[in-house]
């Protein structure tokens, strides 16, 4: 092994200090486990150690107990009532000292108290000024639900006074009636005027629209009915013919608007006028 | 990292250790001998450095089970033989700490008050006053005032640094580097002193 480099670099003396990285000390440790020389370095250099600390030690010891020593003799070449006045004054100092230290701790506490007590002063002004900020957030929140509300209910009675009027138109036209008007029509070439005409009142009510349907016949018939622009109001599939050769079809006169209708039906034009 | 090694130094100590591990696997008694007489200074050493209160327990088990794992030859390379002991050491010392702290969970009060104290006995402190005078007297005995005040300021004293710096008028380095030789020239008399004491106990 190469002593040389152990002694110029302290190796042992690093080892005892704890002061060698873990991989050196692990190869140094492998090293000294077979080198009496490193194992009487080491040894040596403990007890050098130990030896300084004890006589630090030693020394801090004496220190101590010569002052004392000293202060015991100073007391003792002291008269008797300048011991008593030095004795006074160190119960004095044992019994002050405390209360003194204690006044300072209780004036840092009352510091500290004052200081929390202004940290927490503040807080609550900042929580107040964000509590009315928050106040008046929720206030137009509840301002804007309240209009909300008022809406809905509006939407709301609306809706009702429509069911109800629907209701009333249902419950009307459950009901039998006379008086309903029946339209016989016969097909008619285009371009002239409708030659039947009905004038239906403002009520509501029905009204039976007629079709003669001429040979030849089918099993069942498709029929339009378009308004006077020619849009197409309302159509009907398998019509099927009644025992008088003719088509019928009940309408609400809430269908027709005062004009000129047309039915078609299989390509056959049926005319009429409304009137109110 | 070091190996501290000078040529042809590890070579030596890895021919010994491999002879003892071959002449021990093939049953040869005197080779565990010289294995312990070899290597047991230095394994207790580092056992009081790692264990002090379980060293002279773990000496005896670590040469026991090192000797077992030869025997059975489970040591694949046997120029690492110190690296093999020292692993088997440290093992030991902390499967020991384990076990007492498992112990110590489940100790009672009488248990406790009958653990010996850890305080060092008369005779120990007796040593110590020996090597704390043997320390005095040493550093009286060198010859160069300088090294006398540095090593009495700074070990026995303990002032520290800068002001020793300040004092003797040194850098931190050249501090350092005095203090070094100091150390060395105190060293050298307190070894012929070790030598003089076994020479004549």
């Amino acid at each position: 092994m190469n002593h040389a480099e152990i002694e110029e670099r302290q190796i042992a003396e690093l080892y005892l200090r704890g002061k060698l990285p873990p991989e050196e000390a692990a190869t140094f440790e492998e090293h000294y486990l077979s080198c009496q020389e490193c194992l009487d370095r080491l040894e040596t250099a403990e007890s050098m150690d130990r030896g300084f600390k004890r006589a630090a030690g030693q020394d801090a010891a004496r220190v101590a107990a010569t002052r004392q020593i000293a202060l015991l003799a100073w007391l003792s070449r002291l008269g008797r009532s300048r011991q008593m006045a030095v004795l006074a004054m160190a119960v004095l100092v044992i019994a002050v000292l405390p209360g003194l230290l204690g006044l300072r701790e209780v004036r840092e506490r009352e510091r500290e108290l004052a200081a929390t007590r202004s940290a927490l002063e503040q807080e609550r002004e900042r929580s107040a000024a964000g509590s009315s900020r928050i106040a008046e957030e929720a206030s137009e929140a509840e301002k804007r639900l309240r209009r909300e509300l008022e809406a809905s209910r509006s939407d709301l009675e609306r809706e009702r006074q429509a069911r109800a009027s629907a209701d009333e138109q249902l419950a009307d036209a459950r009901r039998p009636r006379g008086n309903v008007p029946i339209l016989l029509l016969d097909t008619e070439r285009g371009g002239e005027e409708p030659s039947q005409r009905v004038s239906l009142s403002g009520s509501p009510g029905w009204i039976v629209l007629e079709l003669e349907i001429a040979p030849p016949h089918r099993p069942s018939y498709r029929a339009i009915l378009r308004d006077p622009k020619g849009s197409e109001v309302w159509r009907v599939d398998g019509l099927e013919l009644n025992g008088r050769e003719s088509l019928s079809l009940s309408l609400p006169t809430t269908f027709l608007a005062p004009g000129d209708y047309t039915v078609e039906v299989d390509g056959r034009r049926f005319t009429f006028r409304v009137l109110r | 990292m070091s190996t501290y090694a000078a040529p042809g130094a590890e070579e030596g100590e890895a021919e010994i250790a491999t002879g003892l591990v071959r002449r021990i696997a093939s049953g040869d008694a005197s080779a565990e001998g010289e294995l312990v007489q070899r290597y047991s200074r230095g394994i207790l050493y580092l056992l009081r450095r790692l264990a002090p209160e379980l060293a002279d327990d773990l000496h005896q088990e670590t040469f026991r089970v090192v000797l077992e794992r030869l025997r059975r030859r489970e040591l694949d390379e046997p120029e690492g033989l110190a690296g093999f002991l020292r692993g088997i050491a440290r093992n030991l010392v902390i499967a020991e700490r384990r076990k007492s702290a498992r112990r110590r969970t489940e100790a009672d009060e009488e248990e406790l008050a009958q653990a010996v104290h850890p305080a060092p006995g008369q005779l120990s402190a007796v040593l110590l006053d020996e090597e704390a005078e043997t320390v005095r007297h040493l550093i009286r005995e060198l010859p160069t005032e300088r090294d006398r005040e540095l090593l009495l300021r700074f070990y026995v004293a303990e002032e520290d640094k800068e002001s020793l710096c300040t004092d003797l008028g040194l850098d931190s380095l050249h501090f350092n580097r005095v203090l070094f030789r100091a150390r060395q020239r105190f060293r050298e008399l307190f070894l012929e002193r070790r030598k003089g004491a076994v020479a004549s106990p």
